[in-house]
């Protein structure tokens, strides 16, 4: 027998409390992992993207639009090793109306050369190519609308009146987490053709490759000085800071999200508090004899300590036995097949994983420096007498 | 008793009362408790020796001062004045943890609502004491298996508290209070909660371990027929030894 032997016998002494509280564990790390693995979804695509790739947008905003000259002159830029142009087309699948994912046109001779990330077979991509009318989807758009290679699909635009019918010729893998995977490309001509006289041969934004040894900032100021005196300005950031300006739109959803999850670890930790509580109060008699015998005011410390952390200890690794499965193998995968276009990703992160078990443990151990140091300033004839 | 052997650690042999220095001297002992603003003097300038080997029953009526001596006696409690000398060993003004050491070391404690640990063995609660000595976990068992055999319970070893009656819980709690072979055996009441027959083998026990093993019990108790077992009986009240 030991301290820590005796603190572990101290757990499975009121049977169904430890198993509540355990559960309340359980339960706290696992809401906590769910939030922390939507934060992580939410913002991995901004944390995995091409360090050299940098999206010129209207210097007032994204929703205004470039002349075509501007793509030509950032691609003449000695700093810019490739370009490409797209356009937001706002594409929906009359059958699958509660659908929503990215349709974009776009100029189908310099995609790849930008997006060098997205993987198509050469077949396909020669298709892409040839056919005017061609679209390549994303594979987990195919998965998830249920689409086949060669069908043809009838999309409708938020903005541009019309059906517009596209032949899926190709398919393309994402091989970054900023890509994103359940995307509609299309050809640029097709939409210019269709638009206003007023609008066309303007373009929503211009993605570019810094070239070799160039920095990507230096790159940005570097465009956006060269269109300083026109008309039309420029706002360029890397892909990152693009990626973080859209985040910045649900900072506010971010926040909360981190609130709750906080909330919960504190409800987790009053949990532990209360029960620990209750404990050292239930063995008022038997600390008291303990010191009576010889053990000093530390050792009562160190019993209650080992047993608060051996408490959050099991919660956390049971809450992660049960998160891992259940959101790796089920939730997971039904998220990133039905909202793929915000979550591509959503599994349990190592450092998710880590955080809350070194959380469960650091706030059981927290909580248990109230009922700690009542068994630590335990007078033990006081004890002694309430007892006999 | 006698299948103690010579490696036994409880070891030795019974002083005689008439000739051995007391292992209790207290001197000028006050002791006052503060209700409020009110003083309520439990102890009034006590003095007693209590010769080493003595088994000594202190009575008295409810209130009477009987469980604040011992306390004191034990080191659990500090008196307001006075000194307090155990085996040779002044512990009024010794600090907690040295306190604690010496408690551990010097004596055994007998209660009488046993205290024994619901989660732990016999032989495991027996072992307790021995924990904080430093002890191999082979040399710990060894000797709580000892202790168990000298109240007669070694073949309960692993039984769990709830699997005893309350006659051998005491046992229990007295083969812990010997573990450690301390010179002193305070005990607050130990039949308190016993029926008479239980009563007996406890009381028998302690007086075995005094007669035999020469260790000093200091026991306070109501009950007459338990007192007239010890070889002393003193009477306290109001604070004061009549």
């Amino acid at each position: 027998m030991s301290i820590p032997g005796l603190a572990a016998r101290n757990l499975l002494r009121n049977k169904l409390r430890s198993f509540l509280t355990v559960s309340g564990v359980t339960v706290g790390v696992l809401a906590f992992v769910l939030l922390r693995t939507v934060i992580w979804a939410w913002t991995a695509q901004s944390e995995d993207t091409a360090v050299d790739r940098i999206v010129t947008r209207h210097k007032v905003t994204f929703v205004m639009e470039l002349p075509m000259s501007h793509f030509d002159e950032i691609r003449s830029m000695k700093e810019v090793r490739c370009a490409t142009y797209q356009n937001w087309f706002g594409g929906k699948d009359p059958s699958h109306d509660q659908e929503f994912f990215a349709t974009i046109a776009c100029d189908e001779k310099t995609l790849f050369d930008v997006y060098d990330d997205m993987e198509t077979p050469p077949d396909q991509k020669k298709a892409f190519l040839e056919d005017k009318q061609g679209a390549l989807v994303g594979e987990k758009l195919m998965q998830r609308l249920g689409w086949k290679l060669g069908q043809t699909v009838v999309l409708q635009s938020q903005i541009y009146p019309g059906d517009w019918e596209f032949h899926i010729v190709g398919v393309y893998k994402a091989l970054r987490k900023a890509v994103d995977p359940a995307q509609v490309f299309f050809h640029w001509d097709m939409l210019n053709e269709r638009r206003p006289a007023r609008i066309k041969d303007h373009i929503g934004w211009i993605v570019s490759r810094v070239a070799p040894g160039a920095s990507a900032a230096r790159t940005s100021l570097a465009i956006d000085e060269h269109f300083d005196a026109l008309d039309v300005q420029t706002l360029s950031q890397d892909e990152h800071a693009f990626q973080q300006s859209f985040l910045a739109m649900f900072s506010a959803v971010l926040t909360a999200l981190d609130t709750v999850s906080l909330v919960i670890l504190g409800i987790m930790m009053l949990i532990l508090g209360n029960t620990l509580a209750m404990g050292v109060r239930e063995r008022t008699g038997e600390y008291a004899v303990l010191r009576a015998i010889g053990f000093l005011p530390r050792h009562m410390v160190a019993l209650v300590v080992a047993e608060a952390a051996a408490l959050g200890f099991v919660g956390g690794a049971v809450g992660l036995a049960v998160a891992f499965p259940l959101i790796n193998l089920g939730m997971g995968r039904y998220i990133e097949e039905n909202f793929g276009g915000m979550f591509p990703f959503f599994r349990v992160t190592p450092s998710a994983a880590i955080v809350a078990m070194a959380l469960s443990i650091a706030l059981a151990v927290v909580a248990s420096v109230p009922p700690a140091l009542a068994a630590y300033r335990l007078r033990v004839v006081d004890a002694l007498r309430r007892v006999a | 008793m006698s299948e103690i052997s010579a490696a036994s650690p409880l070891r030795g042999a019974a002083p005689s009362p008439e000739t051995t220095p007391p292992i209790i001297r207290l001197k000028g002992l006050k002791k006052t408790f503060w209700r409020g603003k009110e003083a309520v003097h439990v102890l009034d300038g006590l003095n007693l020796d209590v010769p080493e080997g003595s088994f000594e029953a202190l009575m008295g009526p409810s209130g009477s001062g009987k469980t604040t001596l011992l306390n004191l006696c034990a080191g659990l409690d500090q008196p307001t004045e006075g000194t307090v000398e155990v085996a040779g060993q002044t512990i009024s003004g010794l600090s907690e943890t040295l306190l604690a050491r010496w408690r551990a070391s010097t004596i055994g404690f007998v209660f009488q609502s046993f205290h024994l640990l619901p989660v732990l063995t016999a032989e495991q609660n027996v072992e307790l004491p021995l924990i904080l000595a430093g002890l191999s976990r082979a040399e710990r068992k060894r000797r709580a298996v000892i202790a168990l055999r000298a109240v007669g319970l070694e073949d309960r070893a692993r039984h769990l508290p709830r699997q005893l009656s309350g006659g051998q819980e005491q046992r229990v709690a007295i083969a812990r209070a010997i573990v450690n072979d301390p010179k002193l055996i305070i005990a607050d009441e130990p039949t308190g909660d016993l029926d008479r027959q239980s009563a007996d083998d406890v009381l028998t026990l302690l007086v075995r371990l005094n007669r035999d093993f020469g260790k000093t019990v200091m026991m306070v108790t109501h009950d007459p027929a338990a007192a007239e077992r010890a070889g002393i009986i003193r009477r306290l009240d109001k604070g004061s030894l009549l």
